[in-house]
């Protein structure tokens, strides 16, 4: 028994790396990407509606998990925002981007402010502790997913 | 028994993923026939596992260095902190579930994925009891499979 663990542990340790060079790698910036610029791009799209950009940056696989747990899809999200019941949204305000790279996906982190209603009127005012994913396809980084969850850290 | 769980979990995955010449060829595409969704709902389940089990060791090992976790409230954690809270046996047991797993994305080095977990107790003064929408993250680093990064959400509307 001891001799399969030892065995094993052998196999482990010759197939992955050492940690240290994984974090190297995982810290290692995407050369040149302005991650800042790329978070704000994306929210000034949604706040001004520029549905074009948004129809390009978004992969198909995109999904929004809002603050409440409700999920939507690409064509989901995208058709509330070309629809009559899409958001009016005065700001939406990205802060504290944290940048997490790991190959071909990204992880962004921030703290964004939204101010608005809904189209019954309804407040959307808040500020939000966000997760974002994107992957890079063919060379472009792409939105994957959001989760957004309430900033109760300072509660 | 945390051990030998870890070394459990280690041959699972690597019969999973078909990694034998892990971290060899770091560069280089996963396999052909990978069967990306499977590993990463392997792992889906095996964090959840460790999560259950206060088994530090395996989360240590599933955590990529640079992991970072947003937990609902807003509360961003790093892998430290994270192995941390799941090591603490002085915290109160939790019973996780996870349920509609959803492979949203997946390429030879690069997963995305939805789950519906259910998680019933607390921990310290928290309670955690309801269901939560998780958005769990991988990515093949060296030729290894790691969690890269965690979204949850605390579902409070129907769906």
């Amino acid at each position: 028994m001891r001799l399969i663990h030892v065995g094993v542990l052998a196999l482990v340790l010759s197939c992955a790396p050492p940690a240290f060079s994984q974090t190297k790698s995982a810290l290692a910036p995407a050369a040149a990407e302005d991650w800042k610029a790329l978070d704000h791009k994306w929210l000034d799209s949604e706040r001004t509606g520029d549905l074009d950009y948004l129809e390009k940056f978004f992969a198909d696989s995109y999904v929004l998990v809002l603050a409440n747990g409700q999920s939507y899809t690409k064509k989901e999200w995208l058709g509330i925002l070309r629809g009559p019941d899409r958001p009016t949204l005065q700001t939406l305000d990205p802060e504290n981007i944290q940048v997490h790279v790991f190959g071909n996906v990204a992880i962004l982190t921030d703290h964004t402010t939204i101010k608005g209603h809904d189209s019954k009127g309804k407040s959307l005012d808040g500020v939000f502790n966000v997760f974002r994913v994107v992957i890079k396809k063919n060379g472009t980084w792409l939105a994957t997913g959001v989760v957004m969850n309430p900033d109760l850290t300072k509660k | 028994m945390k051990r030998a769980y870890g070394l459990g979990v280690t041959i699972l995955v690597m019969i999973a993923s078909g990694a034998v010449a892990l971290g060899q060829a770091p560069k280089k595409p996963a396999a052909s026939g990978e069967d990306v969704a499977g590993t990463v709902a392997i792992l889906d389940h095996v964090w959840l596992d460790a999560a259950h089990n206060h088994d530090g060791e395996t989360a240590a090992w599933l955590f990529a260095e640079n992991f970072v976790e947003v937990h609902p409230g807003g509360f961003l954690v790093t892998k430290l902190q994270q192995v941390d809270m799941i090591s603490n046996t002085q915290l109160g047991d939790l019973a996780i579930q996870s349920s509609d797993i959803q492979v949203r994305y997946a390429s030879p080095d690069v997963a995305v994925l939805t789950d519906t977990t259910t998680i019933r107790g607390k921990q310290g003064e928290t309670n955690y009891d309801g269901q939560y929408r998780v958005m769990r993250v991988f990515a093949k680093l060296q030729g290894r499979w790691r969690a890269a990064g965690a979204g949850i959400a605390r579902i409070t509307t129907a769906q």
